[in-house]
C-alpha cells in the first residue's frame, strides 16, 4: 500500500502535522522531565514555563549524594529486578520448550494452568503474602520480594517463550533426534540457539516489569528493600512538592527502561505482536 | 542445568516415553514455583475471605462464613468500586482501540518516519505506571501549574483542579491510562495491518470500492483477530490497574476513583481489614476470570 504517494500535498502536510503531534504527546513526560530535571524549582514554578533557562546540576547532586539519595533504592531495584529475572528465565524457558514441543499427558491443562496463573489480580494475591512474609520474618527481605515477582513474571515468560519455540520448524528436532543426540543435547544445540532473539526479547519484558512493579514492592518492601518506584514518593508531601528533585529523581529511575526500550525497540515490537496475535503475554 | 542420566537413550526405552518423562522433567521446576506463588496464596486468600480478620479490632477475629460477602450487599463504597471498574476498563479498552486503530490506519499513510513514531509509541508503555501517575498528577494536571492548565487557561476556559474534583478525576485516571497504553494497541495493530496483502485492496480499488467501504469490509475482518487480543489483553490490564491511579489521585477525591483494586487495598492496607478486603479481591478474581473466559469463548467463535 503506497496511498500516500499520490495524495495531495496539503493533505500529505497535515498527515505529518499529525505524526509530529503524536510524537509530542507521547514523548512529552521523558522531554518535559528531562528538562524539569535540569531546572532550579524556581525556574520550574515560573508561569509561563520557561524554556531558556540556566541549566542545574543541583537536582540529580542532591538525589544522588543529598540525604534524599535514592542510590539505595536504585540498588534495590537492580537487586530484586536481576534477581526475578534470572529466576524466572530459569525456570520459564525449559517449561515453555515442554508446552511448545513435546507430547505428554495433560499438555493442554499444563498449559491452561499458566494461562490461568496470569489472571490472578495482584492485589488479592498480596495479602496472603503479606500475611505469610509477615508470619517468616520475610517481610522487607530481597529474598521475599524476588520470589513475589515470579508470580507475575513467570506465566508471562512462558507464555512468550512458547510462541517463540513454536517458530522453530520441526524439522531440526528431528534430524538431531535422528542423530541420536539426546533429548537434552538437542534442546541445547540445536533449539535453545534457534530461539536467542527470543529469550532477549522475554528477557528484556520480564526486567522491565519487574523494574516497574509498585504494588507488591510497597506492601512488602519497607526501610531495607525499597524500589525505586517506591522512592519516588518520597519527594511528595501534603505541604511541598519537590518538582525539579522528584523529576531528577524519576529520570534517574527511568534511564535503565528508557535505555532498554530504546535499544531494543525493533524487538520489544515483535514480542508484543508475537504475544498479541498468539494470545500469549498480557503487557 | 546439569542432564540426570536418566535423559539419555537407553535400550528398551521407547521414545515416547522418554519424551513424556524428559517433559516432566522440564515442567515441574516451573509448576511447582507457580503452585507455590499462586495457587496456595489463592486458597489462603479464599479462606481469609471467609474469616474476620481486623488487624484494627483483633479481638474480634474467627470464622464469618459468608458475612464479608453477605456485607458488600449494603455496602455502597464496594457498589460504587465495582461501577467504576466497569467504567474505567469499559471507557480505557474502547478508547485504546478506536484511537489506537484510528492512529495506526493514519500513521500507514505515512511514507517515511514510521520508525520515528514507534519508538516514541514505546516510551509509555515502558515508563513505570507508578511514574505515570505522579508525571500527571504533578506537571500535566496540576491546577496552576500544569500543562493542560496552561492551555485551558490561554483558551480562556479557566483552571480547574482536574484530580481533585470528584467529576473531573474520573477522566483524568481514564485519559492517564488511555495515554499509556493506546501505543500498544497502535503499535500491534500497525504491525498487523502492514501485513496486510495489498493486491487485495487494489482490487477493491478497481472496483471503485470508497475507502469506508474498503475498511469495512476488507480491512476490520482481517485486523478482528488481532482487535480481540488487543481487548482481551488491555481489558486484563485494566481490571489490574493500580499503580498510576494510586499516585494521581489514591482513590480520592472521596472514593471518586476507587475501582475495586483500591477498594480492596484501601480496606485491607490502610483501614487494615483483611478479612473483608480479601473478599473484595475475591470478587474482582471471578470478575477477571469471568471476563477472560468470555473473551476466550468469543474469540474462539470468531
Amino acid at each position: 500500500m503506497s496511498p500516500a504517494s499520490r495524495g495531495a500535498p496539503l493533505r500529505r502536510l497535515l498527515l505529518w502535522m499529525g505524526a509530529g503531534v503524536l510524537l509530542a504527546v507521547w514523548a512529552f513526560p521523558v522531554v518535559w522531565g528531562l528538562l524539569t530535571s535540569f531546572k532550579t524549582e524556581r525556574d520550574v514554578l515560573a508561569y509561563p514555563p520557561v524554556w531558556l533557562f540556566t541549566p542545574t546540576l543541583d537536582n540529580y547532586r542532591e538525589v544522588i549524594f543529598g540525604t534524599s539519595s535514592i542510590l539505595p533504592n536504585l540498588w534495590s531495584s537492580i537487586v530484586v529486578s536481576s534477581a526475578s529475572t534470572l529466576l524466572t528465565m530459569l525456570f520459564a524457558v525449559p517449561a515453555a520448550y515442554a508446552i511448545a514441543r513435546l507430547r505428554y499427558p495433560g499438555k493442554r491443562a499444563s498449559g491452561f494452568y499458566v494461562l490461568a496463573t496470569q489472571m490472578l489480580p495482584p492485589v488479592g494475591l498480596i495479602i496472603p503474602y503479606y500475611l505469610v512474609l509477615q508470619k517468616t520474618g520475610l517481610l522487607d527481605s530481597y529474598s521475599g520480594l524476588t520470589a513475589i515477582y515470579l508470580t507475575f513474571s513467570l506465566p508471562f515468560a512462558v507464555w512468550l517463550m512458547v510462541s517463540y519455540f513454536e517458530d522453530v520448524p520441526f524439522e531440526m528436532e528431528e534430524a538431531a533426534l535422528l542423530d541420536r543426540a539426546g533429548r537434552m543435547r538437542t534442546l541445547w544445540y540445536v533449539i535453545l540457539p534457534q530461539v536467542r532473539g527470543g529469550i532477549a526479547v522475554t528477557t528484556v519484558f520480564v526486567f522491565l516489569n519487574a523494574w516497574n512493579e509498585f504494588l507488591f514492592a510497597v506492601v512488602l518492601g519497607g526501610n531495607r528493600v525499597r524500589p525505586v518506584t517506591v522512592a519516588m514518593f518520597n519527594f511528595i508531601s501534603v505541604e511541598q512538592t519537590q518538582w525539579a528533585r522528584l523529576a531528577a529523581g524519576a529520570m534517574l529511575a527511568m534511564a535503565p527502561v528508557i535505555l532498554i526500550g530504546l535499544f531494543a525497540q525493533r524487538h520489544i515490537v515483535k514480542g508484543l505482536t508475537v504475544g498479541a496475535v498468539k494470545g500469549g503475554g498480557r503487557r | 542445568m546439569s542432564v540426570p542420566a536418566a535423559y539419555i537413550p537407553r535400550p528398551g526405552d521407547s521414545l515416547a516415553r522418554q519424551e513424556r518423562r524428559f517433559a516432566l522433567a522440564l515442567l515441574a521446576p516451573a509448576l511447582l514455583v507457580l503452585l507455590v506463588t499462586t495457587t496456595a496464596p489463592l486458597f489462603y486468600l479464599a479462606w481469609n475471605s471467609l474469616n474476620r480478620i481486623d488487624l484494627g479490632m483483633p479481638w474480634l477475629s474467627g470464622f464469618a462464613g459468608l458475612g464479608n460477602f453477605a456485607k458488600m450487599g449494603s455496602d455502597p463504597r464496594f457498589w460504587n468500586s465495582l461501577w467504576l471498574t466497569l467504567v474505567y476498563t469499559g471507557s480505557t479498552v474502547v478508547l485504546q482501540v478506536l484511537i489506537g486503530l484510528s492512529l495506526a490506519l493514519l500513521v500507514l499513510q505515512i511514507p517515511k518516519g514510521q520508525g520515528v513514531l514507534r519508538v516514541a509509541a514505546i516510551l509509555p508503555i515502558v515508563l513505570a505506571p507508578v511514574v505515570v501517575g505522579l508525571f500527571w498528577r504533578t506537571l500535566v494536571l496540576s491546577p496552576e501549574f500544569g500543562l493542560v492548565d496552561l492551555v485551558t487557561r490561554s483558551l480562556g476556559l479557566g483552571s480547574h483542579n482536574w484530580l481533585g474534583d470528584p467529576q473531573l478525576a474520573l477522566v483524568s485516571v481514564i485519559a492517564i491510562h488511555t495515554w499509556q497504553w493506546t501505543p500498544f494497541a497502535f503499535l500491534v495493530l500497525l504491525a498487523t495491518l502492514a501485513t496486510l496483502p495489498p493486491d487485495v485492496y487494489e482490487a477493491a480499488r478497481l472496483d471503485r470500492a470508497s475507502a469506508w467501504q474498503r475498511f469495512r469490509h476488507i480491512t476490520l475482518p482481517l485486523v478482528r483477530p488481532a482487535i480481540m487480543m488487543v481487548v482481551i489483553m488491555r481489558m486484563m490490564t485494566a481490571l489490574s490497574a493500580f499503580a498510576a491511579i494510586f499516585a494521581a489521585t489514591g482513590g480520592g477525591p472521596g472514593s471518586s476513583t476507587e475501582i475495586l483494586n483500591l477498594y480492596a487495598y484501601r480496606t485491607s492496607f490502610t483501614e487494615l481489614n483483611i478479612g473483608y478486603g480479601a473478599s473484595l479481591a475475591m470478587v474482582l478474581l471471578g470478575i477477571t476470570l469471568a471476563v477472560s473466559y468470555f473473551m476466550f469463548r468469543l474469540r474462539r467463535a470468531r
